[in-house]
């Protein structure tokens, strides 16, 4: 049987689709078909500066006027939910950026067959080890530590050759109507929004699967 | 450039799941309830 497509649109300053993306990990990990993930650019502040001298505390703060008691609180819930699924996020040291790069990176490292690779690294440097993700010369380095060409990747971010890709997947986006991250879509038929229980995606993995061997067994 | 997909999709799963939107990432009420009962499920409180 064919494998099954999951289309997952996402941020790198996204916390929820870091979390979502180990809940829909842990979901794979119990399903027995064959499964192709592809992550597709969102752009959730693309007015951020890329040298935004600041924490996220500071940008909630000073573009969205909640009171620094109410960002600390938001962001411990989010922290703690984060444990829960295994990550340890370390708003302390995060730096809020543009991620403009970042996606055309996750282009360049899917052209090389790496984009799950980058994906992760870029999300735990942001979120754990509080590494810089909009910067070219943060990025190379980061591509070059999984074993990407980091002359390349400097050429490829300074010369915008994949920014046509993101603003696609950007538009895609908006074609299906998705308004917010993580959003995976399955075989380019279920569309499932944010960070749900493994549960749900096993549910929908099987569904998928179910009904491709239906209309496979009447081929 | 290939053109957007356009068929609609179907939406499954809990609606109210955490999101991101815009550069604001809510945190639904619900979540923290959630962690509480898997915490009791798995006998940890």
């Amino acid at each position: 049987m064919s494998a099954i497509k999951v289309d997952i649109w996402s941020d790198v300053q996204c916390p929820w689709c870091y979390i979502g993306k180990r809940k829909f990990e842990t979901a794979l990990a119990g399903f027995d078909g064959e499964v192709n993930v592809e992550y597709h650019s969102f752009e959730l502040a693309p007015d951020t500066p890329v040298d935004f001298d600041g924490s996220p505390k500071d940008y909630l703060a000073q573009r969205k006027g909640v009171s620094p008691e109410q960002v600390d609180q938001m962001l411990s819930r989010v922290t703690g939910i984060a444990a829960s699924v295994g990550l340890d996020y370390d708003y302390d040291h995060v730096h809020q950026t543009n991620t403009i790069k970042a996606h055309e990176l996750l282009h360049y490292a899917k052209s090389q067959g790496r984009q799950l690779d980058m994906k992760e690294r870029l999300l735990k440097a942001y979120f754990v080890d509080g590494r810089h993700v909009g910067r070219i010369e943060d990025l190379a380095d980061l591509a070059a530590e999984i074993g990407l060409d980091r002359a390349e990747v400097v050429q490829v971010l300074t010369e915008n050759t994949y920014l046509a890709d993101v603003k696609a997947d950007v538009a895609q986006a908006a074609a299906y109507g998705i308004n917010g991250v993580p959003f995976f879509v399955f075989d380019e038929k279920y569309g499932v929004s944010g960070a749900q229980d493994p549960a749900t995606f096993a549910n929908v993995l099987e569904q998928v699967e179910r009904e491709k061997t239906q209309q496979e067994s009447v081929k | 450039m290939t053109e957007p997909i356009t068929s609609p999709l179907t939406i499954v799963g809990d609606p109210s799941a955490a999101v991101c939107e815009g550069d604001f990432c809510e945190i639904p009420e619900h979540h923290e309830q959630a962690i509480v009962n898997r915490r009791l499920d798995d006998d940890r409180i």
